[in-house]
């Protein structure tokens, strides 16, 4: 009896282990054990580490432990840990996941930001995604700026006899300059693309400030349904063919599967490539010996004024199931908004700052002179809007349908008809 | 006398009872295990009747419900006539995961077999050499492999195209170009099938020379001695006599075939225009990119009864009533 009392406990022990939820988290009596999840980018870590140890030393009661994941395997991650309750304290999220996950997330405490406040805080594109229904559920730390912004081989353009740094006024000259740029071996396959501009991100986005830019939207009147298959994105679709047509790029060849943009670019097999100025540290990081020099440019609207689209990008959000939401809120605000702070994670991780007075400042200038060049735009950066699955109709639906037109495998108008009716039907 | 019984009872009881406890510390375990088995199946067959999303927090009970509705079977009658994307990328990935079934099962029959008798017939000095270097590729990752193929197939520097080149030939995008196909199938696919049959054809060469070994050989030698050739020894006698070990490679490479996913993933991730998308690749998609864990279950389970009416109409078709 006393055994099979012993082996019952035993049973219940493991069971409950199993099955436990979050525990408490200390570590040396009186200090509080936040943990924090992030994906796995070297230069994002350094920054996050560097934070963490200037929060730390003003809070030595504080012990953030910083863990990373793939970025696959975060995804995995998140969606196993949410519904379970076993999430970290302090979650890094892509802004514009937030409408997907904003239910398993904790809003902003008023006395921590209002909506407003945060509104003046940050550009209007890094802090929308952030917003579900009027409330507040995290802050930015990056402008994830798609649209606009190309790496320039120096190299390649001295080689073809062309006027550097370049001296665009209009996309016309972009593209001449391309075609310039363009290299192709004996048998006719191109080799250097003159303006690799078919990546996915590249691709949609300038799709999508194409649309602006020509007086269009892509949202109905009330965001409720796309509306994709109208004279300003035609417009845009066409020019798009019109460059592939013109020579600067092959698509079956350079895309996102084959030759991708920073791959090929820092291996001398792209002239002008359409990238975020975030792939400069992955590029720089991935490819030390590439000789070449080259610079990070920005492109000429293709009408009007440069009003894009843009992603919030990586910010940070805190769990409900924290039971230190107060510490951990204080820790996201001084991270994103303690401009001392927010500038050395955006230098460490080469991204352009979420906040104005950030982008503004003569650091950022000199560690990341790109950005100077985009603060004339960043202020016309708009906010994607709450999609509901933005990587759905961005990957699976925009981008192949563009890409599948560029290739000639659909025309423009079999391209937006699908578009429109494949983008509408992931509202159900 | 009476003491002789009692220790006799006494060692009987302690025997039993140490049988018990090792009957107990073995399925205890298992028992667990298979309940956790259980769950996960159970789980996933309830989630195929909802939209689920594991971002969304649902119902009280296990987040059902609530903004994770229950759908019954939407999701099955929005795989076979909704125009959404996720039904056109299932549909797409449907066809294109039994085409390559069906051309890996014949062609993979088509390498293993004669390889396996080629090598059962030279000696066996040499034998367990060209068996090893054969094997070598089953025992690689397929990440590695896919890697490998890749670099050959690149459309710039591949020695594929340099080989095409040398003779004057049009380059190939082998993994890019949704245009260019072959016997109806597209090039991405066919380079696909390649580099999975190069990886997996060892494995049944090994099974098939193991059966051609226990093929009697005095059964061979007398159809020999009746005057049958070769040929006809191996398609009448060697053949039928395997008829077990075939059922169990095709049902072993269908099965596989059907669940094929990381050399896809790595070499095109489903393109150029889903034209290599297939089944697992689009489920993976699905749960985990999408967050769709609804109809990533139910398309789990529509893959479930295809590969088992497969196995079961290839059992039928293949199974043997004797032995020898």
């Amino acid at each position: 009896m006393k055994h099979k009392i012993l082996a019952l406990l035993m049973v219940l022990a493991l069971a409950l282990t199993a099955c436990g939820g979050r525990t408490e988290q200390a570590g040396d009596e009186g200090v509080i054990v936040l943990r924090m999840w992030v994906h796995t980018n070297n230069a994002f870590i350094a920054g996050y580490e560097a934070a963490i140890a200037a929060y730390e030393a003003e809070h030595p009661n504080v012990d953030i432990q910083l863990e990373n994941f793939d970025y696959e395997l975060y995804l995995q991650t998140l969606q196993t840990a949410m519904p379970a309750g076993e999430e970290a304290d302090i979650l890094q999220l892509f802004g514009t996941w937030t409408s997907q996950y904003y239910e398993r997330l904790a809003p902003v405490p008023p006395e921590v930001m209002t909506v407003e406040e945060a509104q003046q805080t940050f550009y209007a594109a890094p802090i929308g995604g952030f917003i579900v229904n009027g409330v507040l559920y995290g802050m930015p730390q990056e402008f994830n700026m798609e649209y606009g912004g190309v790496l320039v081989n120096k190299s390649l353009y001295e080689a073809a006899g062309l006027t550097y740094p370049p001296q665009w006024q209009t996309m016309d000259d972009v593209l001449a300059d391309a075609r310039a740029l363009v290299q192709t071996d004996a048998s006719g396959m191109m080799t250097v693309a003159g303006f690799h501009f078919t990546s996915a991100d590249p691709t949609a986005f300038s799709f999508l400030a194409g649309i602006k830019q020509r007086g269009g939207d892509y949202w109905n009147a009330d965001r409720t349904g796309f509306t994709f298959n109208t004279p300003e994105a035609r417009a845009q679709l066409q020019w798009m063919v019109d460059a592939v047509n013109a020579g600067v790029v092959d698509p079956v060849v350079f895309n996102d599967e084959t030759n991708f943009v920073i791959d090929a670019f820092f291996q001398g097999k792209v002239g002008i490539g359409y990238i975020g100025s975030w792939a400069i540290a992955e590029g720089q990081a991935n490819f030390p010996d590439f000789a070449d020099e080259w610079d990070y440019c920005y492109l000429p609207p293709f009408q009007g004024d440069p009003v894009f689209v843009a992603d919030s990008g990586w910010g940070l959000t805190v769990s409900p199931n924290s039971p230190h939401q107060d510490i951990a809120w204080d820790f996201v605000k001084f991270v994103t908004t303690n401009p001392q702070i927010a500038t050395q994670w955006n230098i460490a991780s080469g991204t352009i700052p979420a906040m104005p007075v950030v982008a503004e400042s003569p650091e950022i200038a000199a560690a990341m002179p790109w950005v100077p060049k985009a603060l004339e735009i960043l202020p016309y950066g708009q906010y994607l809007g709450n999609m509901p699955d933005r990587d759905l109709v961005v990957y699976e639906i925009i981008y192949p349908h563009i890409l599948n037109t560029l290739q000639g495998v659909e025309t423009v108008d079999q391209a937006l008809q699908a578009i429109d009716t494949e983008a509408n039907s992931t509202f159900r | 006398m009476k003491q002789t019984l009692d220790r006799s009872r006494r060692r009987h009881s302690g025997l039993v009872i140490s049988k018990r406890r090792f009957v107990a510390s073995v399925t205890v375990p298992l028992l667990l295990y298979e309940a956790l088995g259980i769950f996960v199946l159970a789980w996933a067959f309830v989630l195929m009747f909802f939209d689920y999303s594991p971002g969304r927090l649902g119902g009280p009970i296990l987040g059902l419900g609530g903004s994770n509705p229950f759908v019954g079977l939407g999701n099955f009658i929005e795989m076979f006539s909704g125009d959404s994307v996720q039904a056109g990328l299932f549909r797409a990935s449907l066809r294109n995961t039994l085409i390559f079934a069906v051309a890996v099962l014949p062609l993979n029959l088509a390498i293993t077999l004669p390889l396996a008798w080629l090598l059962e017939s030279i000696g066996n000095r040499f034998k367990a050499l060209y068996r090893t270097i054969y094997f070598l590729p089953v025992l690689t990752s397929s990440v590695g492999v896919a890697l490998i193929w890749m670099s050959m197939y690149d459309p710039q520097a591949g020695w594929i195209n340099a080989i095409i080149r040398a003779f004057g030939g049009t380059p190939v995008a082998w993994l890019s170009d949704p245009r260019a196909g072959f016997a109806g199938v597209s090039v991405a696919m066919w380079a696909v099938i390649i580099a999975y049959l190069w990886q997996d054809y060892g494995y049944n060469m090994v099974i098939f020379i193991a059966a051609l070994q226990g093929v009697p050989q005095e059964l061979r030698e007398a159809a020999l001695i009746d005057g049958a050739n070769s040929w006809q020894a191996f398609t009448r006698i060697t053949l039928p006599l395997i008829r077990p070990t075939m059922l169990f490679v095709c049902v072993m490479t269908m099965l596989s075939s059907f669940q094929v996913f990381d050399i896809i993933q790595v070499m095109t991730n489903g393109g150029p225009n889903n034209q290599t998308q297939v089944l697992m690749l689009d489920i993976y998609k699905s749960a985990f990119r999408y967050q769709n864990m609804g109809w990533a279950a139910a398309e789990s389970f529509v893959l479930f009864l295809i590969v088992m009416g497969v196995t079961l109409f290839q059992m039928r078709v293949l199974r043997t009533d004797w032995e020898y």
